[in-house]
């Protein structure tokens, strides 16, 4: 097939689709562009979760690294002396020890049982953006004493009466007040809330903060341990290189990745994810397989008489199979482009108007890569729909084709 | 230049026999307007697709310049029907999304020996001596039957084929159009020298003739100068 076939099956092709049904043109490439948005917008929706999950753990729980202790241990002990060893260490931003302790807040006729977090909020701030999500008052200091802040939804809504409540809150505690709280150890004091905030992450959304000298009041003694310290790498770290940078110069404790977390915690989910995605793509692509092969059926079985017109006047079969290979080739690029911009356009909807669950927050989340793949896949598919019956067209005997 | 021997054409229906062509034997001189005459079923439309590489003969013989038609391949007589040969249809038969131009033009585009400027240049001068110039960049479907079949005529020539066959072209033309068509004919095959080939069932187009060969029930009955 020499370059003079291909530009005249290339100009049957545009001819026929410049010239024939508009309407057929207009309802195909719809029908692409739909496919493609299809094939993209689950995959984006569940990369959207898994992204937004992701990072409200790194954000809220773990950070880059996690240190805690391994198994048969509660505490990460001589916490000073790691401490010190990690935070001098290149590459590492800051660490950021965690202790935990369940208690009950008090306040008027409420009662709420929380595990309240004790940190050091100036650690904290170099780990965590929690001190960005204030929507009341302001985040705690380095040496506060008898203050807390909390979640929004622990404070709850005054407006909103308790049988109606989503999850238990204090009924609507503001900045400036006082509330009781009862830690299981029985210690009781009253503590001012400073502040109220907001992550849109449900575990960081159903506790307090509290500083480590509160706790350490709470426990009686100076606490030279914690649950767990959050490690935060600076920028062109990997998140690998620290947890071995650390292991190397002998932090003895469990050290993990983010990711080495995640794949732990998130396995099974991602996995679950990954199946939809797949059975989400098959039917996108499956269905505009059939579509194109009917589309070109139709096309070639109208075209019979015509096609052996063409090739009585001695048109090879190799241009007429290529001229409604191409009139595949136009339809489907027009769909992919037209579905690429559905895609963008919804993506940007959602970005304003993203999916709010108690769990989590989330928009689609696609790359130009997750976009190139797909037009790629729905192109071949389409290639193979067109040409099937092209070929088959294109073989048909002079004879009966004129006679159709 | 065209050498016919004992061509057979014989189709099976379960299991009745039709012979349609039955034992044709001719020959075909360069410059020759050849009418093919002879009531329907007489088997003339299946000659005349045998001659011009449209369907297989049963058995027999076609030879074109020394080539034995037997011999070639499939894409092979496609690209003599290309090169060599030229038809024009009953139902005009141009393609719908086509302009005149681009109809004219799509065998010549297809050749190798030619350029772009040539084959433009082939076609717009065929136009010229068909009088469509000016609708060249109409599509068919806005022209008239007569003017349909003047165009399915300059699409036949553009390659300048060694032989023009034509079946039954005035089958959906007034008589007006029809003899407009059928001037085109003679001039066409006085002015060039063009060897014609071309089926009818109208007597009264065997003045336009050189020779005709006459058929019934797939055999030739007669062939001969007009008129003898």
């Amino acid at each position: 097939m020499g370059q003079k076939e291909l530009k005249v099956a290339f100009l049957l092709a545009l001819r026929s689709l410049q010239r024939g049904s508009k309407s057929s043109v207009i309802l195909t490439v719809l029908i692409i562009a739909m496919c493609f948005t299809n094939m993209i917008f689950l995959p984006s929706m569940l990369n959207g979760i898994g992204q937004s999950i992701t990072k409200q753990i790194v954000d809220y729980e773990i950070s880059d690294v996690l240190v805690d202790p391994k198994t048969g241990t509660q505490y990460v002990d001589d916490l000073d002396a790691t401490l010190g060893l990690i935070n001098g260490l290149p590459g590492v931003k800051r660490a950021s020890p965690h202790y935990t302790k369940a208690a009950t807040l008090k306040y008027r006729q409420r009662t709420l049982g929380v595990t309240l977090r004790a940190i050091s909020p100036k650690d904290e701030m170099l780990v965590s953006p929690l001190y960005t999500q204030m929507t009341a008052g302001s985040y705690l200091g380095e040496g506060d004493t008898g203050e807390i802040i909390i979640a929004k939804p622990v404070a709850g809504d005054p407006t909103i009466r308790r049988e109606d409540e989503f999850q238990p809150s204090l009924g609507g505690v503001r900045v400036g007040d006082s509330i009781t709280i009862e830690f299981s150890n029985g210690y009781t004091k009253d503590y001012r809330v400073k502040g109220i905030f907001l992550t849109g992450w449900y575990e960081a959304d159903a506790t307090g903060y509290i500083t480590w000298s509160d706790m350490e009041q709470v426990e009686g003694k100076t606490l030279d341990k914690a649950e767990y310290i959050t490690v935060k790498a600076k920028p062109g770290y990997s998140d690998e290189f620290i947890k071995n940078e650390l292991l190397q110069y002998g932090v003895t404790h469990r050290v993990q990745t983010s990711e080495d977390v995640l794949a732990k915690n998130m396995g099974r989910t991602l996995q679950s994810y990954a199946i939809i995605n797949l059975v989400s793509l098959i039917v996108s692509v499956l269905i505009t397989t059939v579509v194109l092969f009917i589309v070109i059926t139709i096309k070639t079985l109208n075209s019979r008489k015509q096609i052996g017109i063409l090739k009585a006047i001695g048109v090879d079969k190799g241009v007429i199979m290529h001229n409604f290979g191409f009139q595949v080739i136009i339809l489907a690029a027009l769909g992919i482009v037209l579905g690429i911009i559905m895609a963008l356009l919804l993506n940007v909807y959602m970005a304003y108007h993203p999916i709010v669950t108690a769990d989590w927050t989330t928009s689609l989340y696609m790359t130009p890569m997750d976009l190139a793949t797909n037009s790629l896949i729905l192109f071949v598919a389409a290639i193979v729909a067109g040409y099937l019956p092209a070929y088959q067209v294109s073989r048909e005997d002079i004879q009966s084709a004129m006679r159709a | 230049m065209f050498e016919i021997t004992d061509l057979r054409k014989i189709y099976r229906m379960g299991d009745v026999e039709v012979r349609a062509l039955d034992g044709v034997t001719i020959d075909i001189a360069k410059g020759e307007f050849l009418g093919i005459m002879g009531a329907s079923g007489s088997g003339k439309t299946t000659l005349l697709h045998m001659l011009g590489l449209l369907d297989e003969p049963t058995s027999g013989k076609i030879v074109i310049e020394g080539t034995d038609i037997s011999q070639l391949t499939d894409h092979e007589k496609t690209m003599f029907r290309l090169y060599k040969l030229g038809y024009v249809f009953q139902d005009y038969a141009l393609v719908p999304d086509l302009t005149v131009m681009e109809n004219v033009s799509l065998p010549a585009m297809l050749r190798k020996d030619r350029t772009e400027e040539q084959y433009r240049e082939d076609s717009f001068g065929i136009l010229q001596k068909i009088g469509l110039c000016d609708r060249r960049d109409h599509l068919p479907r806005e022209l008239s039957g007569g003017q349909q079949q003047r165009v399915s005529i300059a699409r036949a020539m553009v390659n300048k084929p060694e032989i023009l066959f034509a079946d039954e072209p005035c089958a959906n033309l007034d008589s007006e159009n029809s003899k407009m068509v059928l001037e085109l004919f003679r001039e066409i095959n006085e002015d060039m020298q063009q060897t014609i080939v071309m089926v009818s069932h109208e007597d009264w187009h065997k003045d336009y003739f050189h020779r005709i060969i006459r058929l019934r029930d797939g055999k030739i009955v007669s062939d001969g100068d007009n008129g003898s």
